[in-house]
């Protein structure tokens, strides 16, 4: 019977399974299934086993479920209920999707991780298949010093991954189509309405708030598009848009923009204005006052487009910086819309000194700071420059000889005029060429070749695997040392003997089947 | 063949030392300088015959300097070169005679100075890679060309060329420049090293009387030919070091770790930089061995 520790989520009564009828209990960690009548449970999972539920279609007489687990097993549960099949089967169903992922992933993440190590190195895929797959060694010690890294690794692997930013033009993609009759489609994917949030965090809000309570995500959505705020001409009315806050907030939050400025004191951005050189190079009008009046509603529109990017821009930006794991404190981010944390206050003073200090030092310049070595004396280096003197015994020669030599050569070259018909005579030269020939005096090493040119390929990775495997297992050999525990001593003279036993018997059988097949 | 319009340079470095030469001359007359000569030149012959585009260099190492017996400057002011009467290829009658002329005028020169009695052979590959360098800048722009060296070598290495030797043949190393070694006398510890760093062939002759043979076999094909043939293979390399105290070839020795020089026994201070070893008392001093390379 299920233990009184486990929460039983659904009960679904009359449900068969192998002909059977019985019930269905599905728990917090497992789901079970008991035949009528009696206390026990006869299947059993639990659902980190479960690989995934196949459903029976909609159409059907017969209302299944199917559970299909890693190993391949499947069970099938048929609801016959005459009355409310129907509803068990979508309770049961909604409740199995709803676990199940948060189980799966625990148990697929190791064989996720295995199956990626094996495909990543076909060595040590060669290996497995050598040793765990012939049975020689089991899985569990193969992968037991392998897979030390993997709860190290994982929260490695998350901190070195990279934030995607966001792309400044999410709202162009959303890219609305008319509809035919006279509506527009605006397509949204979860990515766009994961920009919007981050990058207006005003909306966000507002989603918060409204959705599911006051209004559905598509009426959300739809009054959002409708709404002045998303349009080019965002002119605050008062209206009883909920945006219309929002619109307020970016209002204040650009102003507390521009008052902060910028940090970097080598910018100056007020001597950044359109200048004009003449007549028809450029805008000629005179300089565009600020004052609300004064402007036509041409100017009006385009301050307020301009005004519109500047502040869209900075909070892409700012939404870029900012760290993904935002704390759940609503309001520093809403007052945080001016893109610049509270911290970055603080540091204000500093970062402009390193800024300045960037602009004035050059790196190459300063002074090095190597550490200090010692400097090499050498006090004969003459040595390096006198090479292996020969071992050939010395010839002493009279200076008499020398001077009879050099008479000799002068005399016989005097007269040297090329003969060049009586080079070679037919004797000399084909005894040179005996010599020459493969088996004479100079030829004797050319009949031996090279082992790698004999063997086939076949063979020789046939070995190499074979040499790599019984590296593996010299390797488990080697750590049961030293033998501190009694565990270790077993394996040495029990388990590892019988591992040795089966590698050489494999060898063994290898060698005699490529003898076989060479006679 | 080489392919077309790639030019081929082969600069024959020939040891001239008189010396030598004059001893060897008295004690096997059957082969003498005048023969060796008419051999190189049959090989030039050869080399030049096979493709109008190939080049040919003779430089002639003495115990003095070392000379170009061609291309020499005798060329440019020679205009009443007999023509040969036996219709050879003009080019080929030139260059034998110019080839003739030249030594003819340097051995006539050789003077006595009594001090060097080794041939510099270091200079004349220097030259030679000089000459190499020139012609390829020279036909840099037209088309590929492709140089060995291919040194005769009759006399005893000398001793005190070493640095200079090495310097030359890692220089050709770098340019990919083969250098083939055909030895008359004794083996040479140099020519073996350079033949085996460059990847050209080295062969000591059996009979030197069929030195034409050898030439035309062995060394007259270019490296991509000799892919192709059934030559005879290289020869074992000594590449053991010498010990810095006795000039000895050792196997295995005593390192300095600071200034790397090598001993053949232990003491406690390194006589080149002045270094002190520290000894463990109670361990005996291991020696650092050196594994002496050996080809397969």
């Amino acid at each position: 019977m299920a233990s009184l520790s486990e929460e039983v989520l659904l009960v679904v009564k009359k449900v068969r399974q192998k002909k059977q009828d019985g019930t269905l209990y599905l728990m917090a960690e497992r789901i079970a299934w008991g035949p009528e009548g009696k206390d026990r449970f006869t299947v059993s999972h639990s659902y980190s086993d479960i690989r995934c539920q196949k459903i029976s279609p909609d159409g059907k007489a017969k209302v299944q479920l199917q559970l299909v687990l890693h190993t391949g097993e499947s069970t099938t549960f048929h609801f016959a209920n005459e009355s409310t099949s129907r509803k068990d089967w979508e309770a049961a169903k909604e409740l199995l999707q709803q676990l199940l992922p948060k189980f799966k992933k625990k148990a697929n993440k190791e064989l996720e991780e295995k199956n990626k190590m094996l495909q990543e190195d076909p060595v040590l895929f060669q290996l497995y298949k050598d040793l765990v797959v012939s049975q020689v060694i089991s899985a569990e010690e193969f992968w037991a010093n392998r897979l030390g890294g993997i709860n190290n690794g994982e929260s490695a692997a998350c901190e070195n991954k990279q934030e995607v930013g966001i792309s400044g033009a999410f709202l162009a993609d959303i890219r609305p189509q008319t509809d035919g009759c006279n509506g527009l489609r605006y397509n949204l994917t979860a990515d766009i309405i994961e920009s919007i949030f981050r990058t207006y965090p005003a909306v966000k809000q507002k989603y918060k708030e409204n959705v599911p309570h006051n209004l559905t995500e598509k009426e959300f959505w739809t009054r959002f598009f409708q709404s002045h705020y998303f349009h080019r001409d965002r002119i605050s009315t008062g209206t009883q848009d909920i945006f219309s806050e929002c619109a307020r907030q970016d209002e204040k939050g650009l102003k507390s923009l521009v008052t902060q400025g910028v940090k970097n004191p080598m910018v100056d951005l007020l001597s950044l204005e359109d200048k004009t050189l003449d007549e028809g190079y450029g805008i000629s009008s005179a300089l565009p006052s600020t004052s609300h009046a004064s402007r036509t509603v041409k100017e009006s529109s385009n301050f307020a487009i301009i005004k519109r990017f500047n502040h869209h821009s900075a909070m892409v930006l700012a939404a870029g910086s900012r760290k993904r794991d935002v704390p759940a404190d609503q309001a520093s981010e809403t007052s945080s819309t001016d893109g610049n944390s509270r911290d970055s206050d603080f540091f204000q003073p500093p970062l402009k000194k390193v800024k300045l200090q960037e602009a004035i030092e050059y790196e190459d310049l300063q002074q090095e700071n190597r550490p200090k070595t010692v400097a090499l004396n050498l006090k004969k280096s003459d040595r390096y420059a006198h090479g292996p003197v020969p071992l050939q015994s010395q010839q002493y020669t009279t200076s008499q000889d020398i001077i009879n030599s050099v008479n000799y050569i002068k005399h016989e070259m005097s007269n040297y005029k090329p003969n060049l018909t009586q080079v070679l005579s037919s004797a000399a030269a084909s005894s040179a060429i005996a010599a020459l020939s493969p088996g004479g005096v100079l030829m004797q090493q050319v009949a031996q070749q090279a082992i790698n040119q004999m063997v086939p390929t076949e063979i020789q990775a046939e070995l190499k695997h074979l040499y790599v495997a019984a590296g593996e297992l010299l390797r488990h050999f080697w750590t049961c040392f030293p033998v501190n525990t009694a565990f270790l001593e077993e394996k040495l003279t029990g388990h590892l003997e019988c591992m040795l036993q089966a590698a050489y018997s494999k060898f063994h059988i290898w060698q005699t089947r490529r003898m076989m097949r060479k006679t | 063949m080489a392919s077309e319009g790639e030019i081929s340079l082969l600069v024959v470095v020939v040891d001239v030392n008189p010396i030598w030469w004059g001893q060897h001359a008295q004690s096997e007359p059957e082969f003498t300088l005048s023969k060796c000569l008419d051999a190189v030149m049959v090989m030039g012959n050869a080399h030049m015959a096979m493709t109008r585009t190939n080049q040919l260099a003779v430089i002639a190492a003495h115990c003095q300097d070392s000379h170009f017996l061609y291309p020499s400057k005798r060329l440019k002011g020679n205009d009443d070169t007999s023509s040969s009467r036996d219709g050879k290829y003009e080019l080929l009658s030139v260059t034998n005679n110019l080839i003739a002329e030249e030594i003819r005028d340097i051995m006539s020169k050789t003077e006595l100075t009594g001090n060097s009695t080794d041939t510099l052979l270091a200079g004349s590959l220097a030259k030679a890679l000089c000459c190499i360098l020139l012609k390829t800048v020279v036909f840099l722009l037209a088309q590929e060309i492709k140089s060995r060296i291919l040194v005769i070598k009759a006399a005893d290495d000398c001793a005190l060329q070493y640095m200079n030797f090495m310097n030359v043949i890692f220089a050709a190393q770098k340019q990919n420049i083969l250098i083939d070694a055909c030895v008359l006398d004794s083996d040479s510890g140099l020519l073996q090293q350079a033949c085996d760093i460059t990847g050209g062939l080295y062969l000591k002759i059996p009979q030197k009387v069929a030195l034409a043979q050898y030439l035309l076999w062995v060394f007259l094909p270019d490296s991509e030919q000799r892919s192709l043939l059934v030559l005879p293979p290289p020869a074992h390399v000594d590449y053991r070091a010498a010990c810095f105290c006795h000039r000895t070839l050792i196997e295995i020795g005593y390192v300095c770790s600071v200034c790397l020089s090598i001993f053949c026994n232990f003491s406690p201070i390194c006589t080149t930089c002045e270094t002190a070893f520290k000894i463990q008392l109670p361990q005996m001093v291991k020696p650092k061995k050196k594994k002496p390379k050996l080809p397969a």
